[in-house]
């Protein structure tokens, strides 16, 4: 049974995340509203896969990613990155700070979940 | 209409839209009172860091969902609204006077465009508002960049470095980031928050808070594992702006259907009545039942009393919003309409943590907002006019409220031109609404302007002080159980003041006998009880009155304004109401006893009488009718002059 | 063919539609409202809500009798008012063809006409159909008897 963590302030945004990986089988999901909260769960709980929302209260999503990237316990956890219109230069980043893929708002539901379906089946 | 998302997925998005719908309120909520305290900054050099970061962040969200659910407009909107607040953010933009209308057009817009998805209707333009928005936020107004404002330093505060580790027992006992986090801030000023990693890879988080409590506060800390010692003096550099701020919205907030609400309170006003039965029943047993078996039953059935008022009070509570949010959207209404009809008006609010029902601040939203137009559009003079008077340019108009006892109180006053009676009686007349050459005071002066023949929509209103829909405002506050009233004086304008109850469902009260009828009387509106020999009472000039407290206090007997044959026993009880001069006795038979009764309204016409507020049942399945107090002392006032 | 429910007033059968019967009850106990129309007895309890209950005697003009166990209080649902009907008893349930119902004949006077939506003949039976929006219309005010006092 795979952990995702759903990594965003808004409630709605999470939920809507959280129906869109409906889909997957053997998988369960956890919530978090903020980047200490993520991090909060990380030292809690197994996490098989991050789905992460760049900006965020308090924590930048930027910020989890480069913690999460330096504990050697949590290094190769796959995470996802949202981000919205306009926000290309913060994908790029996202991704040299160590995001595996990431998903632009409004996201197609089933994508996110191939997204997830097939890091999750490397990992 | 809109478009939806490639491949359908914003249908599949379409369950969350009460969420979304939810969400995007609160947003609008934070947003608007952010923009009324972003407007004290137009033109500063350094705007509060945390005010805008908020707004940027609540844009930035409602992009993103609407987004989601394929409401391109307002995630088009939201994108601009967005990118303006980068700028201002980043420094390479300060607020301007156009720029903040913009914003606001935007946030109104917004509004807008939410709305009509809500309601089905079609979506409004939105092309025009961006634009402003654009050419706002590319606009070359350089100034030096902002500097985050930084606490000023007092000695007599100390700066704290607490340490968390999470663990999966703490959470489970509701020890978290999130609740330490909060611990922290009611302590004091939260100036970090940031995980680290500590020797053997274990996370833990490192709080710095700077608080005037001694250590035996933060002792309490230690039971759930957090560790503290002084921070060290130089504050932690921050390679990127992430400033500590409470968070919006927190993962443990629930969002409660209102209806779901008033079915618990239901089940409670239904728990009550069956407790009310069982101390009955506990009464009859008394007689046949040894006090070492009575006494302990009677015990639990009054724990059971106690839990039950806690229990209704704590529910009663979950409904409760703050009536500072309808007084902010009032701010912003009062805004456009004084910029249309070019005056310059200031919006003074006070009470707005005052708590009330959310069933009762949705219903007052129309009648608020009908005073506060009429106060903007017939109540204010232009600044010319103002000026001519010795006025400020500015017109006050000051919202305010309060709770007294069982009852909330609003007050809507403006220093405009005051309501002339002359005008008022003048226009009564020449409407056939005869009001006799009495001295019309200001309680008539309402009555006349409430009338339905008074309100019609011409130019004439606009001397006359208040236009339209008067009536409309004061049945809707009645049919609330509240009341209106008003003081004016011409050249100083006018004031407004609703009296509403508090709670609506259930109440405690006195349970009277009157001609062998039982009534109920509201516990809040008496200030006394006191029994009587009828021999005591007096007669001054046609009414009956008693001593009470070296004055004399005219009766009211509830007999004769029911009509009912009243039989004068030896002595009565009189249940004192209203305040020094306007104080009276309501002459009862008797007192039977307090209870805790649950209100339920008389809808039918048939059944509304002046006098009766509404009814209940004590358990017997026998109707009591509940006394509309203020309705009788009116009566009362009325019936001496 | 519409369902009707029958109750008896005075030696007289009067009829309602059974859409706008929520439920009948035996009279218990309702309180006196003080200064209402003669003809509305009081309020009752029914279903959580409080009704008026009119007594159908006073309201057509007929001799007021005192409640006994046959006494029913009908209680009438239109969609806008819930209000209860206390008649001398009610028991019948019947189906009446459409056709068998007329229009109440112009000659006849007295109070209980203008009540009137139709007369149904069943058989021997003259049925009296009531017009149940003239019924709980009334035009007294209230107020008006208290600012008398």
């Amino acid at each position: 049974m795979n952990n995702i963590l759903v990594v965003d302030d808004s409630p709605t945004m999470r939920r809507m995340v959280i129906t869109s990986l409906g889909s997957l089988r053997r998988v369960k999901s956890t919530q978090a509203g903020s980047g200490l909260e993520a991090i909060e769960r990380l030292a809690i709980e197994p996490v098989d896969l991050m789905v992460l929302d760049l900006n965020m209260p308090d924590m930048h999503g930027m910020e989890v990613i480069d913690f999460v990237r330096s504990h050697h316990a949590y290094r190769n956890i796959p995470i996802v990155v949202l981000t919205t219109k306009g926000e290309e230069a913060s994908r790029t980043q996202a991704l040299d700070a160590g995001a595996n893929r990431y998903l632009t708002k409004p996201f197609d539901p089933r994508q996110l979940a191939d997204v997830v379906g097939s890091l999750l089946k490397v990992s | 209409m809109d478009k939806t998302n490639p491949d359908n997925s914003g249908e599949f998005f379409d369950q969350f839209l009460d969420d979304y719908y939810a969400e995007c309120d609160e947003h609008l909520v934070s947003i608007r009172r952010a923009l009324v305290l972003l407007e004290d900054d137009i033109g500063a050099a350094a705007i509060d860091r945390p005010l805008l970061d908020g707004l940027f962040r609540s844009f930035h969200t409602l992009k993103g969902i609407s987004g989601m659910v394929g409401l391109t407009a307002a995630e088009q909107l939201a994108h601009h609204l967005e990118s303006y607040l980068r700028e201002l953010r980043e420094g390479t933009l300060v607020l301007s006077e156009p720029g903040f209308e913009a914003l606001a057009a935007g946030v109104s817009s917004l509004q807008a465009v939410i709305n009509a998805r809500r309601q089905d209707q079609p979506i409004p333009s939105v092309d025009e508002v961006a634009d402003r928005l654009q050419t706002v936020s590319s606009a070359p107004v350089s100034s030096a960049p902002q500097t985050p404002e930084t606490p000023e330093s007092d000695v007599s505060i100390t700066r704290w470095l607490v340490e968390f580790t999470p663990t999966a027992e703490l959470a489970e006992r509701g020890v978290n980031v999130n609740s330490v986090r909060a611990r922290l801030q009611e302590l004091g000023q939260l100036t970090q928050a940031k995980p680290v990693v500590k020797g053997a890879g274990e996370i833990a988080f490192e709080f710095i808070v700077a608080t005037g409590a001694d250590e035996t506060a933060l002792a309490s800390l230690k039971a759930d594992g957090l560790t503290f010692k002084p921070a060290p003096v130089e504050p932690a550099t921050r390679t990127r702006e992430a400033q500590v701020v409470p968070t919006i919205a927190p993962a443990s907030v629930v969002r409660v259907d209102l209806d779901r609400l008033d079915d618990l309170l239901r089940i409670i006003g239904e728990l009550v009545i069956s407790r009310t039965r069982l101390e009955d029943q506990l009464a009859e047993l008394k007689r046949a039942t040894p006090a070492t078996v009575w006494r302990p039953l009677q015990e639990t059935s009054q724990n059971i009393s106690r839990q039950l008022k806690h229990l209704r009070e704590s529910v009663m509570r979950v409904r409760l919003v703050q009536i500072g949010e309808t007084f902010e959207r009032m701010t912003f209404v009062v805004r456009d309409l004084a910029r249309e009809s070019g005056k310059k008006i200031i919006v003074q609010l006070s009470g707005g943590q005052t708590e009330i029902d959310k069933y009762l601040v949705e219903r007052i939203m129309d009648p608020l907002m009908h005073l506060v137009r009429n106060a903007v559009s017939h109540g204010f003079e232009r600044v010319a006019e103002r000026e001519a008077q010795g006025k400020r340019s500015e017109g006050l108009l000051s919202l305010s409220a309060m709770t007294a006892g069982e009852k909330i109180i609003i007050k809507i006053a403006d220093d405009g031109r005051g309501i002339d009676r002359n005008v008022v009686l003048e226009r009564a007349k020449a409407k056939g609404l005869s009001y006799g050459d009495a001295a019309v005071n200001d309680s008539a002066l309402l009555d006349l302007i409430c009338s339905p023949g008074f309100s019609t929509r011409d130019q004439a209103d606009r001397e006359s002080g208040r236009g339209v829909g008067m009536d409309v405002v004061k049945r809707a506050l009645e049919d609330l159980g509240g009341h209106l009233s008003m003081t004016t004086k011409v050249g100083e304008g006018t004031a407004f003041t609703i009296e509403l109850p508090l709670t609506l469902a259930i109440a405690e009260a006195l349970i009277v006998s009157v001609n062998g009828q039982r009534f109920a009387v509201p516990q809040s509106a008496v200030r006394e009880v006191l029994e009587i020999e009828s021999a005591s009472t007096k007669m001054l000039e046609n009414n009956e009155i008693i001593s009470y407290r070296g004055r004399p206090l005219p009766l009211l007997r509830l007999a004769r304004v029911f009509e009912m044959d009243s039989q004068r026993g030896a002595a009565f009880h009189v249940l004192v109401i209203g305040e020094d001069s306007n104080a009276v006795g309501l002459a009862v038979d008797r007192i039977l006893g307090q209870r805790e009764i649950v209100v339920r309204a008389i809808k039918d016409p048939l059944a509304q009488t002046k006098g009766i507020a509404g009814a209940t049942e004590l358990g017997d399945q026998r109707v009591v009718l509940i006394l509309d107090i203020g309705a009788l002392r009116q009566f009362a006032l009325k019936s001496r002059h | 063919m519409e369902p009707f429910i029958l109750f008896e007033l005075a030696g007289t059968t009067y009829g309602v539609r059974s859409s706008f019967v929520q439920q009948i009850e035996m009279i218990e106990d309702v309180a006196t409202v003080p200064n209402a129309h003669p003809a509305v007895e009081g309020v009752a309890l029914v279903r959580g809500q409080v009704i008026p209950a009119m007594n159908l005697r006073t309201r057509f003009g007929f001799e007021r009798i005192q409640h006994d166990l046959r006494s029913r209080l009908v209680v009438i649902n239109t969609g806008n008012r819930v209000v209860g009907l206390v008649v001398d008893t009610a028991r019948e349930f019947i189906k009446i063809p459409a056709d068998a119902i007329e229009p109440p004949p112009e000659a006849l006077t007295g109070l209980s006409g203008r009540y009137l939506e139709g007369i149904a003949s069943i058989g021997e039976r003259m049925i009296l159909i009531l017009n149940l929006d003239a019924v709980l219309d009334l035009e007294y005010t209230p107020e008006a008897a208290v600012e008398q006092t």
